[in-house]
């Protein structure tokens, strides 16, 4: 077992450790913060499994933005510290299915996937950034436009929320 | 050296029961952290003090040493020594995690940076992302440490510092992105290997500033951007003394202060670095390649060029990184505070709009002087050149 083997084992019990904390803490900001844990750990896993694009990826994206907005609720919600908060929390059934389903999705995606591939691209010297880079704009273009998108729809969206006012008349 | 690269080197050892390379590692950079990134910040402390004293037409400090010199030393032991509060209803866990977060942040990016052709802590090859992807996780620690501290004042400056880092990142990525554009490299090393002067045959195209008029404005995009980014006046807002006592570190003394007006100046310090090194072309001069220069002279049959290229180099870019620290002391002592809604104003309306229009406009410049006409370069400097008759091929 090399070093490396040891760093993504090591990241594998970060993340799920942070996972259990987040599912399971009875303090929502405790649960929200122990969330760097498992997104760092994420990161941490792509960069131990030759991904180092997608793990800076994941810190921009994740820790520096989706964490923030996650805290941002959590600390503007009322009363988080009251054992009301943590009680009507506990709705364990619905959750349970949901997650249950996509992990039976995942499983399906991972046995279904070509893994032999990958092994090539993770010991290369260049990493894969440039291979990314061509594959999002030739091969896969379309979809990552389409994902582009979305993504403004979604701006938009959010735009059009926030503004209550628009389309009436301004005071 | 890509990141897994990175990292199998930092734990090859720890198998075969011999002194581990990660260990080494964490003592080489806690001592890069104690004997850079600490004295540079304080010594920054101070000259921050002197500027501003020149501003107002005072002296500063000139008690400590001579000309005031020592004292960032008097300064550190105060903060030693001063009493660590807490306020009482603080989050603990939160309040002590966050100072750290916040210098893990504006510190491990100093991995990246290339102070000359051949000290460099980490030769990343996602090297100027790496830096920004650490900067992003700044923000949370000004958050966490603004709302654990159980304060208004502190919890209305993370809030603002953590809305306005996540604006910025947008401009400062899309200037980014364009000088990634036009050298065709995420890798540092190689981002300031190609900003070299074009000698003839070679492939440099000087510096980024220079290579097109896009970059140029970008270049000043990216700088407010940083600006913001790092809290700096005039876009302080997250420690605004007249609003908010002093924001988001408002409770916090002593050490945990520390870290944080430490980290501060890290952060100016770190933003001088990386825009130095792909706008200002890092440790590159115009007219002359350094890292071709020969001095001929050796020390037991190895040549000395590189220790001499090392010295220059390292002279040329931390020359171009006081000045835009300089530059960014002045601009606190010249420029008022902008108002939230300003900056917001300011980033959405302006910066991202024009930095859009400079990532697609460099882009266009590219492929239009490179696969259109075939050019082997699109500097300025090489179609100039060009026209004056230098490059004929």
């Amino acid at each position: 077992m090399s070093g490396l083997d040891l760093f993504v084992l090591a990241m594998f019990a970060l993340g799920i450790a942070g996972a259990f904390f987040t599912a399971f803490h009875p303090n929502i900001l405790y649960a929200s913060i122990s969330l760097i844990a498992t997104l760092g750990a994420v990161a941490g896993l792509y960069a131990g499994l030759g991904a180092d694009f997608l793990a800076a990826t994941q810190l921009i994206i994740y820790v520096g933005g989706i964490l923030i907005v996650i805290l941002f609720a959590v600390m503007m919600s009322e009363n988080i510290y009251k054992k009301r908060f943590a009680a009507e929390a506990k709705k364990y059934i619905l959750p349970s299915i949901v997650s249950i389903g996509l992990l039976a999705l995942l499983f399906k995606l991972l046995f279904s996937a070509d893994w032999g591939e990958l092994s090539e691209i993770s010991q290369s010297q260049d990493g894969v950034t440039l291979q990314m880079g061509q594959a999002l704009s030739r091969p896969y273009a379309l979809p990552f436009q389409y994902v582009a998108i979305v993504l403004l729809f979604g701006l938009i969206g959010a735009v059009v929320i926030a503004r209550p006012h628009i389309g009436k008349k301004r005071k | 050296m890509t990141l897994t690269n990175a990292i199998n080197e930092f734990f090859q050892l720890i198998t075969k029961f011999q002194v581990p390379f990660f260990l080494v590692s964490i003592s080489s950079a806690a001592i890069i952290i104690l004997f850079f990134a600490m004295p540079v910040s304080g010594f920054a402390t101070y000259l921050e003090r002197k500027i501003s004293a020149d501003f107002h037409e005072r002296i500063g400090p000139n008690r400590v040493g001579p000309w005031g010199l020592l004292q960032l030393i008097v300064d550190g032991i105060k903060m030693f020594l001063k009493e660590d509060t807490v306020t009482k209803n603080a989050d603990r866990v939160v309040y002590n995690l966050a100072p750290s977060l916040v210098t893990l942040g504006s510190l491990g990016a100093f991995a990246v940076i290339p102070f000359s052709a051949y000290i460099i802590g980490a030769n990343l090859n996602i090297g100027i992302f790496w830096a920004m992807a650490l900067g992003s996780v700044v923000s949370l620690g000004v958050l966490l440490g603004a709302w654990s501290s159980d304060n208004k004042w502190s919890l209305l400056g993370g809030m603002r510092g953590a809305a306005q880092i996540i604006s910025y990142e947008i401009p400062l990525g899309l200037s980014v992105l364009s000088v990634v554009v036009v050298s065709g490299t995420l890798n540092m090393h190689e981002l300031v290997a190609t900003q070299a002067w074009p000698t003839l045959g070679g492939k440099g195209h000087f510096w980024n500033i220079f290579h097109n008029p896009f970059l140029f404005i970008n270049f000043f995009v990216y700088f407010i951007a940083a600006l913001a980014e790092c809290n700096r006046t005039p876009f302080d807002l997250p420690e605004a003394e007249s609003e908010l006592v002093s924001g988001f570190n408002t409770e916090f003394s002593g050490m945990r202060f520390g870290l944080y007006a430490l980290a501060e100046f890290a952060d100016v310090i770190l933003f001088a670095c990386i825009s130095s090194s792909i706008f200002l072309g890092g440790w590159q001069l115009p007219f002359v390649d350094l890292s071709l220069l020969h001095f001929g002279m050796s020390l037991g049959g190895k040549s000395l060029d590189p220790v001499f290229q090392t010295a220059l180099m390292m002279g040329v870019f931390l020359a171009k990184a006081s000045v835009i620290v300089f530059v960014v002391m002045w601009l606190r002592w010249t420029l008022p505070r902008l108002r939230v809604d300003q900056l917001m104003n300011m980033c959405w309306k302006y910066l991202i709009p024009i930095s859009f229009v400079c990532v697609v406009g460099a882009a266009i410049w590219v492929w239009f002087f490179e696969a259109i006409l075939g050019w082997p370069s699109s500097s300025m400097v090489h179609i100039v050149g060009r026209m004056l008759g230098v490059y004929s091929s």
